[in-house]
């Protein structure tokens, strides 16, 4: 195939690779016409909140996915977007663009910092370590009383110029054109001899060693993208929630980005944003089932939910991202695959 | 910034670095040894407190709760290994972590279903809630004191087990080579459970000392569970001299520095800089000398693996 | 008197006790196949990790070309010019044979920090990583995943792998091993070929391919140079035919 000379050709080619992905997204775009002519608001709110999860699940995506590396502290990086707005707003700045800018400058630091000392070390360390520095993070904006400390603080909707964002359409449609450029940017990054080295590093370090190239860069390079994707989300979720607080980076967050991650599939583009499709889901109608058998116990869905993230992790292969390649391998060659481990 | 103070709050923190220890050591055993990341410990600390507390309950006697609780506690961490963790050992980390953190949503739910959302505040018994003078003219509780002297006592105990025993020999081996280990014929499936279960028992057993302290509710031991972590990167994974040893440390440098540091800031600053950075910087000191470790010592101070 | 490629200076290396290199020096000339034999724990291995720059030597020195490189992380010796095929194959399994050499030759062109064209569909690399497995033959094979192949072919991957450098130094870490009697002529005919080409360090117990390559012969006994020179020479040696070669 030859080199495709246009951004155009670019982008097509990488939309062709991933059709899930656009499909989704084509349909998030879509979505608010159906809640329209339904009357069911509600719903847009929901699909906002899996648009920014998701986003953020596939900003972590790049690292865990591609990068092999198990970060269990991306939550502090949506956590820092979201300050970014309420501390900007402190001092007077409402631009929601320059919240933007400093959200990407500041977790672009933070990752930077953070995956510097944490990158140099690996397995069990990294996890523990990724986890420890996202704690500090949580603990050091709850003792910030200025900033609202444990309590958070509220929000005025930020100013983004051009795109009035108290009218819910036009932020409903900020959000898509984020996701869609973040997706965007996730699919040339993963296709790209960055990515392909990225992804070679996750298999075999020491090779990529041998051919003369440092896999401490790659892998920086890598988190700091993950961090600033996170911090997007996160800034976008402040601006729109018009409040802060520091349990939005509580180290369960980040457990629910990689829940999200394991629930679409690991190692694609759009698996983090089935998978925020299937979890928010499931938050809206487990409790509604557990309350329909023990109307009591309707509060305790999580009861249902472990055991049920358990029985993904031991039997559930490649999330459903895998078991959909799984049903259409099965129906193209007519015969039942093995999956490969 | 009196003599009566500096001891009452160096006594505190021996006792919180005491308490943290306990979590501390059955974690860095699976963690070094199984290639665990078990997340669910805090849980296991949750059980121990909830064990003792509703024994306690019933039978109407704080110290029989106490010891009762602690076969609950072995027999439930015995159990979750045979049953779901050792089929995981085999898995990738990300999916440990998975699997645990669903545990961790289990258990907190089951508890919340079982026992309420609210927490449960057990008495103390009267022998045991007066003050003592460790030195004249500082009176100290005699509970803490009593944790303290619990907590180093179960550390001889694990010592003792660890150096002088057959049990404690495998167990050093499978802390420093595991494959060697098993290779060596040592039925390393018992081995793993049992190292579970005690740790969960120790667990369970800093669940117990500090549920008259703080409060016995759901979700009471993830906090321990992280600061563990924090012990366990400090001490180093697998070595559990290295966690008393780091777990002291943090006690110490977590309950002194949030007690002293924003009076020493204001030495150095202003009053309004102090006032606002201290208490910040106060919460952060534990994670920042865990990063001034891995900044020297990636692999901790007393590593296991040589 | 030309600069010799490899040369090493009085290397020592001890884990703890154990002495596992002992005041070794020696020196590959360009273009040279150079064999390092010794029986088995002799510390070859020790000793290649320590040419590489995976592992640092307690007293002593690295000269590649002249150069200092003692201190030299390993990605700085291969952009340096020392290459290396590992004695348990290195390649990456999850990936097909060409996309292997594609990451290959986008490394060895300095590109592989770039973001935005797909780069198993670029024909300049696909080209390039097509020139890196004809080298070894296995152009047959490019669009297998590597998982799927023979060892034998693992094997020559592996070693295209580091030719895709075009080192000055080949540090050859038991090619051989594990492979047929078909593969193994395969592999010494494609070495043979890289005489002159490059200098060449070759680990090897196969001991028909040692002497039909080598130009010169380093024994390694228990961490220590026992013996340097031709084949016709080392054959003949005292020690070395008791150490190593009248024990076989």
């Amino acid at each position: 195939m030859n080199r495709p000379s246009t951004v155009l050709a670019l982008i097509i080619s990488a939309m062709r690779a991933n059709r899930l992905l656009w499909g989704l997204i084509a349909g998030f775009a879509l979505f608010p016409i159906l809640t329209y002519t339904a009357d069911l608001p509600f719903w847009n709110d929901i699909a906002m909140r899996i648009m920014l999860l998701g986003m953020a699940a596939m900003g972590l995506n790049l690292v865990l996915g591609y990068g092999g590396m198990v970060s269990f502290g991306h939550a502090a990086f949506i956590g820092i977007g979201a300050y970014c707005v309420g501390i900007s707003q402190f001092y007077g700045l409402t631009n929601g663009w320059a919240h933007l800018a400093i959200s990407i400058l500041a977790c672009g630091v933070a990752g930077l910092i953070i995956g510097y000392l944490a990158l140099r070390t690996t397995g069990i360390y990294f996890i523990m370590i990724t986890l420890a520095f996202a704690q500090m993070l949580f603990f050091l904006f709850v003792s910030l009383e200025s900033f609202g400390g444990d309590d958070g603080m509220s929000i005025d909707r930020a100013d983004f110029l051009l795109v009035d964002l108290y009218d819910p359409h036009r932020l409903y449609f900020l959000i898509w054109l984020c996701l869609s450029f973040v997706a965007l940017a996730l699919m040339l990054i993963v296709r790209s001899r960055f990515g392909v080295t990225l992804a070679a590093i996750k298999s075999n370090e020491s090779r990529i060693e041998a051919m003369g190239l440092f896999p401490l860069r790659y892998k920086m390079t890598a988190y700091v993208i993950s961090a600033v994707i996170c911090g997007i989300a996160g800034t976008l979720f402040a601006s729109w929630q018009e409040y802060v607080s520091p349990d939005i980076m509580h180290w369960t967050r980040s457990g629910e980005l990689m829940i999200i991650i394991i629930l679409g599939g690991l190692g694609t583009i759009a698996g983090p944003l089935v998978g925020a499709i299937v979890f928010l889901l499931l938050e809206e109608i487990l409790p509604i089932m557990l309350g329909s058998i023990a109307p009591a116990y309707a509060e305790n869905w999580m009861i249902i939910f472990g055991p049920l993230l358990i029985m993904v992790v031991l039997f559930g292969r490649g999330g459903l991202t895998g078991l959909l390649a799984r049903w259409e391998k099965a129906g193209r060659t007519g015969t039942r695959h093995e999956n490969r481990p | 910034m009196t003599i009566t103070l500096i001891l009452e709050q160096t006594f505190n923190g021996l006792q919180a670095g005491v308490t943290l220890f306990l979590v501390a050591a059955g974690l860095t055993l699976i963690l070094g040894i199984m290639d665990f990341v078990f997340l669910a410990h805090g849980a296991q600390v949750m059980i121990g407190a909830y064990a003792a507390a509703a024994i306690a309950e019933a039978s109407g006697n704080f110290y029989i709760g106490l010891i009762l609780a602690i076969p609950v506690t072995f027999a439930s961490g015995y159990l979750l290994e045979y049953l779901l963790i050792r089929h995981l050992y085999r898995r990738d980390h990300m999916e440990q972590v998975l699997a645990t953190f669903g545990l961790i949503l289990f258990f907190n739910e089951l508890i919340r279903v079982g026992f309420g959302p609210a927490a449960l505040y057990s008495d103390l018994p009267p022998s045991l809630s007066g003050f003592v003078e460790i030195l004249p003219g500082t009176p100290y509780p005699v509970y803490r004191l009593g944790v303290i002297v619990a907590g180093l006592a179960c550390a001889l105990a694990i010592h003792l087990l660890v150096v002088h025993t057959r049990i404690g020999a495998m167990v050093r081996a499978g802390a420093n080579n595991p494959e060697m280990t098993a290779a060596l014929g040592i039925n390393i499936k018992i081995l793993f459970r049992f190292i579970f279960a005690v740790g969960a028992c120790l667990a369970g057993i800093a669940g117990m000392l500090l549920g008259p302290l703080t409060s016995v509710q759901p979700g009471m031991g993830e906090p321990l569970l992280i600061l563990s972590l924090v012990v366990i990167i400090i001490g180093g994974i697998g070595s559990v001299r290295g966690a008393f040893i780091a777990a002291i440390i943090v006690g110490l440098v977590d309950t002194l520095g949030r007690v002293f540091l924003p009076g020493l800031l204001r030495l150095v600053v202003d009053q309004s800089t102090a006032d606002g950075a201290g208490p910040a910087l106060a919460s952060m000191l534990v994670y920042i000398l865990m990063a001034a470790v891995l900044i020297f010592r990636p692999t901790g101070l007393f590593p296991a693996k040589g | 008197m030309t600069v010799p490629v490899l040369e090493l200076c009085s290397l020592d290396k001890s884990f703890g006790a154990l002495a596992a290199t002992r005041d070794v020096s020696f020196s590959v000339q360009p273009g040279e196949i150079h064999a390092l034999i010794g029986p088995n724990g002799a510390g070859k291995t020790t000793l290649i990790q320590q040419i590489y720059g995976a592992s640092a030597p307690d007293r002593g020195m690295v000269l590649l070309e002249g150069q200092n490189i003692t201190s030299m992380a390993v990605p700085d010796r291969v952009r340096a010019g020392i290459g290396r095929s590992f004695q348990i194959s290195n390649v990456l399994m999850d990936f097909t044979v060409l996309q292997n050499g594609i990451i290959a030759e986008q490394a060895r062109l300095g590109q592989s920090f770039r973001f935005f064209h797909p780069a198993f569909e670029d024909s300049a690399l696909i080209d390039g990583a097509y020139q890196i497995l004809d080298r070894v033959g296995l152009t047959p094979r490019a669009g297998q995943k590597v998982s799927n192949l023979a060892h034998g072919e693992r094997r020559m991957l592996e070693l295209a792998l580091a030719l895709a450098t075009s080192p000055s130094l080949l540090l050859l870490d038991e090619p051989m091993a594990g492979a047929g009697p078909e593969e193994s002529q395969r592999m010494a005919d494609i070495i043979d070929g890289l005489r002159g080409t490059m200098a060449i360090l070759l680990i090897e117990h196969d001991m028909d391919a040692v002497f039909r390559l080598a130009d010169r012969i380093t024994v390694l006994v228990e961490g220590a140079v026992i013996a340097s020179g031709t084949p016709h020479e080392i054959s003949n040696h005292k020690a070395v035919k008791a150490a190593y070669l009248g024990s076989e």
